[in-house]
């Protein structure tokens, strides 16, 4: 029987600092099996001696790579942020249920993404303008604490190009910015929906959805407009380990992405 | 017995501190088939405190899958302890299965027998006080030997070569049947509602004042995790070699009521106070589960309230809430 807790090697074929804490890789898998997977699915990422934890897709599907993007916050990240070209990573996946984007064809969609959000929204913002012309209106609103923290920048101008309505808004301004200053909620009252043909889709920190959720209700969004991508602990990815549960759901299994309307009856969710 | 020996590991209850433990058993003499229950389950035999998962080398990154899982033999399991055992080869065969477990399932033989309830067993409420399957063999006390079913191919290979046995007389069975009498007017802790009552009395108490009450004395040690022989979480560890460059990733068991359980990134706890985490341990066994598994997790061993430092009783616990629910 194969083990779904052995992990397949990935070898860094580019790996790039993009801030402080955040750094890039493009990894190319020894297995192309691993490349068959949506935006809003993770990897469980690794190094031997280290362990492991969810790590988001930032490529879409198509990609040759897998893209990630890793915040230095504990004892594996910040190994990870060793990897130079040519070293190996391990991985497990691609885990959890994505994005279902035939789902979001012919509708108007407000992506807002808060901190390493815009990790898995990039995959997402990615794979829909791939095939722009089955979207509506295309809105991407992305909060950061700081500009020096806002990631991706330099690829929001091709995206600009190809239809996409980028605002961008920082937590704490300084003299050179330019854009909007305040939390991303500031922002969507000023986004024009037209009612029932736009959805939202949301990624960020936890303290950030129960906000982001009464604005984009307030401009007329439902329960069933609503995408989300959760954040648990995880260790297994395959429904085992019980860390991920949010009352009777595991996210491995279930999410990461959920919309509104699925986690009535979970109070534990957000 | 002294053939079981000599094929297999085998693993039964002794005596310990004068109280019944699961261990290794070498000689016949070594096992004291015990009535009352163990105070640690036999899970542990299935699904190891600590268990190695792959071996890795730092240096060239290679690593190989361990899957270690060798013939042993388990006497001495309690119906529910059994009834335990089923539920753990669900979960473990559900969706991606685990290699590790099903592999140990697959080398290990069940010799159940039978039980005299002590003030914490409850399994009568639940109806897992009784096993027609999950074993091999199961053998059932009277004043002269043992009275013995099988339910496997396996278990019938084994009794009919390793030990003499005889159809049981009439005077057996009736022997066996007023123990088992006996047996159900001694339990002590019932609970006071039907078993597929529980998980919409669960869905209804998740604002019960029951939860803060014992959320307020609870240590969060997690012993109730450990003695569970239905709790199956774990955590994930990579263990490093003195030399640096071999190691092992080992999987340890966890428990949902341990502080860190449900942390991640900024320090965001999803289940903060002990009166959360506690609500999630009595739901994962009486509602959560049962969507998936059509089954309550709790087998009415009562293990986890005759291990709490803080007397948390289950049944307590529960008969509170269907009193609730009976006020609303
Ligand atoms: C579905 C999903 C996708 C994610 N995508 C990304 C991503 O694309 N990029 C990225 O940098 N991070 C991502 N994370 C978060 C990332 O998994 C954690 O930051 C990582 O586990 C920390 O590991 P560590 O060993 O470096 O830190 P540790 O030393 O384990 O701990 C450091 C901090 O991380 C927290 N933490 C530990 N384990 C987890 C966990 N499994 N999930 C969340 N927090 C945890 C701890 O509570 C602590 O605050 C994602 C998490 C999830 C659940
Ligand atoms: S054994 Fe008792 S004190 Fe310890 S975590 Fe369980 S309920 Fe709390
Ligand atoms: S929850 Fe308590 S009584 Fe129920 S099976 Fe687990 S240890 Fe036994
Ligand atoms: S990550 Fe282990 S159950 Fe979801």
């Amino acid at each position: 029987m194969d083990s779904p807790y052995l992990p397949f090697l990935g070898m860094v074929e580019r790996s790039m600092r993009l801030s402080e804490k955040e750094r890039f890789f493009a990894v190319v898998p020894s297995s192309e099996a691993l490349l068959a997977y949506r935006p809003g699915q993770f990897f469980m990422v690794g190094l031997p001696g280290y362990g492991e934890a969810p790590i988001s897709i930032t490529s879409a599907p198509g990609d040759t790579r897998i893209e990630l993007c890793v915040r230095a916050v504990g004892n594996l990240t910040n190994a990870l942020h060793k990897l130079r070209k040519g070293d190996r990573m391990w991985l497990r996946g691609p885990f959890g249920r994505g994005f279902a984007t035939n789902e979001m064809e012919g509708r108007d969609i407000v992506f807002v993404a808060g901190g390493i959000g815009i990790v898995p929204m990039r995959s997402l913002v990615k794979a829909v303008l791939a095939e722009r012309e089955r979207f509506g209106r295309l809105t991407l609103i992305y909060g950061a604490r700081t500009p020096e923290e806002m990631l991706f920048t330099e690829e929001m101008d091709n995206w600009r190009r190809r239809g996409l309505d980028v605002q961008l808004t920082v937590d704490k301004a300084e003299a050179r910015w330019k854009g909007n200053t305040g939390v991303v909620t500031t922002l969507i009252p000023k986004v024009s929906i037209k009612e029932k043909e736009t959805l939202g889709v949301i990624i960020g920190p936890p303290v950030m959805y129960r906000f982001v959720i009464l604005s984009l209700k307030a401009l007329g969004l439902g329960a069933e407009d609503i995408y989300m991508s959760l954040e648990r602990r995880m260790k297994c990815g395959v429904g085992k380990c019980g860390h991920c549960q949010i009352n009777s759901v595991y996210v491995c299994q279930c999410g990461p992405v959920f919309k509104l309307s699925e986690l009535g009856g979970l109070p534990e969710a957000i | 017995m002294k053939g079981l020996l000599r094929e297999h590991k085998v693993y039964g209850t002794v005596e310990k501190d004068g109280f019944p433990a699961f261990a290794e058993i070498f000689e016949v003499d070594d096992l004291k088939l015990s009535e009352t229950p163990t105070h640690l389950s036999a899970k542990e035999f299935l699904f190891p405190q600590r268990e190695v998962l792959l071996k890795f080398n730092m240096r060239t990154s290679t690593h190989v899958p361990v899957i270690e899982a060798e013939k042993q033999v388990l006497i001495g399991l309690h119906p529910c302890d059994i009834k335990g055992m089923g539920l753990m080869d669900r979960v473990f065969s559900h969706g991606v299965s685990d290699p590790n477990y099903l592999a140990r399932r697959e080398q290990t033989i069940v010799v159940g027998t039978d039980c005299v309830p002590d003030e914490y067993c409850f399994c009568s409420s639940l109806g897992t006080d009784k096993v027609e399957d999950g074993f091999d063999i199961f053998l059932h006390r009277i004043s002269r030997g043992f009275l013995v079913r099988t339910s496997t191919d396996r278990g019938a290979e084994l009794l009919s070569r390793l030990a003499d046995s005889r159809e049981p007389t009439v005077r057996e069975l009736k022997e066996l049947e007023e123990r088992g009498a006996q047996r159900e007017r001694a339990f002590k802790a019932k609970i006071n509602g039907a078993p597929e009552d529980l998980p919409a009395i669960y869905a209804k108490s998740d604002e019960s004042p029951v939860w803060e009450k014992i959320g307020a004395i609870c240590y969060g040690c997690g012993a109730c995790n450990n003695v569970c022989p239905t709790c199956y979480c774990f955590d994930v560890k990579d263990e490093v070699r003195p030399n640096l460059v071999e190691g092992e990733r080992v999987r340890t068991w966890d428990g949902c009521t341990l502080e860190d359980f449900a942390k991640v990134a900024g320090e965001h706890n999803f289940r903060k106070s002990r009166a959360e985490r506690l609500r999630h341990r009595f739901n994962r066994k009486f509602r959560y589960l049962a969507g998936t598994f059509d089954s309550l997790f709790c087998v009415g061993c009562g293990r986890c309230s005759r291990t709490c430092l803080v007397k948390i009783n289950i049944v307590d616990v529960t008969n509170e809430l269907i009193r609730e629910s009976h006020r609303r």
